[in-house]
């Protein structure tokens, strides 16, 4: 056959201009085939508690990926095509039908996709186990040992099928686009040079003004707000990055051409040129910004979630375990417990969970609201209190409550606020008051009330004896009392808390396991990190070598350039400064931006979730310390495709 | 005053001991007075653009030296190569040559800016020039957007704006339209006489090199042959096409005239 022998020979000829798009289009195949493969192993499917929860994860980031390769594959396609109108356009020009030179295309194509999937196929069929075992270790704190992996047949059809049929799409679309070319303008295309993009003032405010929108709008503190913004938010801030590269980016480099410091040479150079290039590239420079965005925020969500995941257990639980009962048997099925698994108790604590309502006037404070009718506390004697505060895992202050004074307990993470509204304010009891002179900022002693009043030993006793303070029910019935323990490697002891779990389910009305929560915030947390991990590689590796591919386009269009001002003596080092700043801000404008949406998106993060799950004053500049650890490092491997764009770059202008 | 020496230049293609050497210049010697035109012709293959090339330090010679103001080409180092290109030669393509991303004024105070020049000193350069070549009115268009003559002339302009010691033409006029290209031949007679520049034009268009003081005729890579202009431009064209008719590889252009 003619046509193969020739398709191949365009193949071989222009490896290397096609190696990075080889490359990422193997990795995506590569990651959609080890995704389904995760999911369709029994063995790894039954390690997780929530296995639903689990499979729904990895598909809907399956399909997120697939249908971001479609995309890759659409637009380096066209990109393709019109790198080679030339070449086309001869064929055409001796006499080659469109209809063959669509069937050449489409060889090629296929070609190249079998390629890619096969080595992307070997190297996940290769790689499955280990991607399983990393996948097990992330999220499995109690997984030791090893899993069987056998190929499936089943998920390799699965993968094959759909990525098939994408190349042939794409290839058969070559035909379409070939249709559309006139030949004469197949032979301007190269000699055209393109237009330069004037810009506009009123697109520049009017995108920054869209995002500047979105993101004050992320920025809002109340959560349920958020979620119900979330979807305008999204639009604003990707319509209006598109919007920004389209007309306001055009009209910033046009003003810096005003400036003098543009006239100094290299700047000159760098900046006209890549003016010419915007029209071209302002598309992919907006998806950049958006897709990095997503990744990155997803990435440094999964990355927080993950790293805080110990603080956010003792956060929501407060203890290693607490549970309600009066049943004295339980009692002792738990000591047996500790002692049956040799595992020492370092603080063991009952009390009751005494409850008032005392009086004040209605007000809210640090978003909260206090006085209304059905308002009830916890209350507790210092003593009893600082028992309670000692047998948490987190070390908290004592209290120190002075007669006549009480103390505030309630997480509201804004206690200086709270304190303002409440210093100072009464407290009505039947036939007495207490004064109130601190708050503090935590739950851990509430057991289902609200608000924790903590009072000085003697006001609590003159309080009981006057019937102020209830244990008991409108039935007489007496409340639960609540046990706390505290005990050596309570996150580690997996036999032991299996155990506990046996001896408390169903026979106490409530009882939380720091373990359990724990477990099952890391098996979620390690796949979010895990997907998102693979996702931001593709992300980079696709967007990278759309960028690489385009920039590679230009370099060669680009070299009479570079000729000409050697000719008019540029020096060498200065023609490497030309093209680095010819070449960064392609790259890195987007990568910026893209960050820039993120810290905003992980604001609102913040207040949805993080801010929930760690208590502390500013849970934002936790987030934030985490999320910078990923920014770096997504900077650090898309920076590595920049420098062999660089070096590509440079090896064919000179 | 002497601008430019060619000692004893050769130029050999091809590795040594490979039996496909080829040598594109042998031994050439001549020098260039300052204020001098000088032309050089010869047929295709001949070694014009190769000496041009030389001259302009963009090439080196495999022997001979090559001074240009009293300063030794084969003794300095890229850098240095980059400096002397910036502050001694302007070059004057064929195919103009100007940055298609760069407005004509761009173009043209390109190479002041790459030497670092203040932006009033380069503006007060240009508008002075500009005037001179008549692209005033197109400084700030592109050169997709003007004419070949325009860029031509933007091209010179750029070529004249550093005050450098030698222009070096190749085949200016050989993208241009008759009526075009004796615009330009008008203009690089008007920099060498006005500025008192010194031009070395390479052509194989006898017309053109009817505008030039002195012509030098190389054939294989050897000079063959030297022609002065002398009172009438009409006998010095006759002579030229003598010469190129024995040398081989002249055009027909007697039809030039004929039009004027």
């Amino acid at each position: 056959m003619k046509l193969i022998t020739l398709a191949i020979r365009n193949i071989k000829r222009s490896f290397s201009k096609y190696a990075m798009y080889f490359f990422a289009l193997s990795f995506s195949v590569f990651t959609v085939y080890s995704f389904l493969a995760l999911m369709y192993n029994d063995q790894v499917m039954a390690k997780f508690t929530y296995s639903d929860r689990y499979r729904a994860m990895l598909i809907s980031f399956g399909v997120v990926i697939f249908v971001f390769v479609a995309f890759f594959l659409i637009s380096s396609n066209n990109s393709f095509i019109r790198a080679r109108k030339k070449e086309i356009s001869t064929y055409s020009l001796f006499g080659m039908t469109n209809r063959k030179i669509g069937w050449l295309l489409f060889v090629e194509t296929m070609i190249v996709g079998s390629a890619a999937l096969v080595v992307g196929l070997a190297v996940g069929i290769f790689a499955s186990k280990l991607i399983a075992m990393i996948l097990l270790n992330l999220t499995l704190t109690h997984f030791v040992g090893d899993v069987e992996f056998s190929t499936a047949p089943k998920v390799v059809y699965l993968t094959v099928v759909p990525f098939l049929l994408v190349f042939g799409v794409i290839g058969l679309t070559g035909r379409w686009v070939i249709g559309r070319f006139e030949l004469i303008d197949l032979f301007k295309a190269n000699k055209m040079p393109e237009t330069r993009f004037k810009g506009s003032i009123l697109l520049l405010l009017f995108s920054l003004m869209l995002m500047g929108t979105g993101y004050y709008l992320a920025a809002w503190r109340d959560p349920l707000l958020l979620m119900m913004l979330a979807l305008p938010i999204l639009v604003l801030v990707i319509v209006g990055t598109f919007l920004f590269f389209r007309g306001g980016l055009p009209k910033i480099l046009s003003w810096l051409q005003n400036r003098r410091s543009y006239y100094r040479g290299d700047n000159l150079i760098a900046v006209s040129t890549f003016n010419h290039r915007l029209k071209s590239i302002s598309g992919l420079m907006a998806a950049i910004a958006v897709l990095s965005a997503v990744a990155v925020t997803v990435i440094a969500s999964g990355y927080t979630l993950y790293a805080t995941v110990e603080k956010s257990t003792y956060d929501a639980v407060g203890y290693d375990l607490y549970f309600y009962t009066n049943d004295e048997q339980v009692l002792h099925d738990v000591r047996a417990a500790f002692a049956e698994h040799d595992v020492a108790v370092i603080m063991e604590h009952t009390t009751y969970r005494y409850q008032a309502r005392p009086r004040t006037d209605m007000f809210v404070a640090a978003e909260w609201e206090f006085g209304t009718p059905d308002t009830y506390y916890r209350i507790y004697p210092q003593s009893e209190f600082n028992q309670l505060l000692r047998a948490a895992r987190e070390r908290y202050p004592q209290a120190d409550v002075g007669k006549g004074e009480a103390v505030l307990a309630v997480r509201t993470g804004n206690n200086e606020l709270l304190e303002k509204e409440w210093v100072g304010r009464k407290l009505d009891f039947s036939n007495s008051s207490l004064t109130v002179t601190a708050c503090m900022d935590l739950d851990i002693t509430d057991f289902g009330a609200y608000y924790t009043v903590v009072v000085n030993d003697s006001d609590f006793t003159a309080l009981m004896e006057n019937g102020d303070i209830i244990t008991t029910d409108s039935g007489k019935s007496p409340f639960d009392r609540v046990t706390v323990v505290k005990y050596e490697n309570p996150l580690g002891s997996h036999d032991l808390n299996r155990r506990l779990n046996q001896v408390l389910a169903g026979r106490v009305s409530s009882y939380r396991l720091a373990y359990n929560h724990y477990i099952d915030a890391l098996e979620n947390f390690g796949l979010v990190c895990f997907i998102g991990f693979f996702m931001s590689i593709v992300f980079i590796l696709m967007t990278a070598s759309l960028l690489y591919f385009k920039q590679i386009m230009a370099a060669q269009e680009e070299r009479h350039l570079y000729q000409t001002l050697r000719k008019i003596g540029i020096r060498p080092q200065q023609e490497a400064r030309v093209i680095t700043k010819r070449l960064l801000p392609v790259f890195f404008i987007p990568l910026l931006l893209g960050f820039l949406h993120s810290i905003f998106a992980m604001k609102s993060a913040d207040t949805m979730v993080f801010s929930g799950m760690l208590a502390v004053e500013n849970s934002y500049l936790i987030v934030l310390k985490f999320s910078a650890a990923m920014y770096l490092g997504y900077g650090l491997v898309y920076g590595i495709f920049y420098l062999i764009t660089r070096r590509q770059y440079i090896n064919i202008v000179s | 005053m002497e601008i430019l020496r060619v000692e004893n230049i050769s130029k050999v293609y091809g590795t040594k001991r490979s039996a496909k050497q080829f040598r594109a210049l042998n031994n050439i010697s001549f020098s260039v007075k300052k204020g001098e035109f000088l032309g050089v012709m010869g047929p295709s293959g001949s070694g014009k653009t190769t000496l041009l090339n030389i001259i302009g330090s963009i090439d080196r010679p495999t022997t001979g030296r090559c001074i240009i103001d009293g300063q030794d080409l084969t003794k300095l180092n890229k850098n240095q190569l980059a400096q002397h290109r910036i502050k001694n030669i302007g070059f004057i393509f064929q195919d103009y040559n100007l940055l298609e991303t760069m407005t004509l004024k761009e173009n043209i105070i390109l190479p002041l800016a790459l030497h670092g020049y203040k932006v009033r000193e380069m503006e007060a350069k240009l508008a002075r020039l500009s005037h001179d070549l008549g692209i005033t009115g197109v400084l700030d268009k592109y050169p997709y957007e003007v004419s070949g003559g325009e860029q031509q002339r933007a091209a010179a302009c750029r070529a004249v704006i550093t005050n450098p010691k030698i222009i070096l033409a190749d085949e200016p006029t050989g993208n241009l339209d008759s009526k075009s290209g004796r615009a330009l031949l008008d203009l690089l007679t008007l920099i060498n006489q006005k500025y008192q520049a010194t031009i070395l034009m390479v052509t194989h268009d006898v017309f053109a090199a009817s505008y030039c003081q002195k012509i030098m005729f190389i054939r294989d890579g050897e000079i063959y042959n030297e022609l002065y202009a002398g009172e009438s431009k009409r006998q010095f064209f006759d002579a030229i096409i003598d010469v190129m008719s024995v040398l081989g590889g002249a055009d027909n252009e007697a039809d030039y005239f004929s039009h004027s």
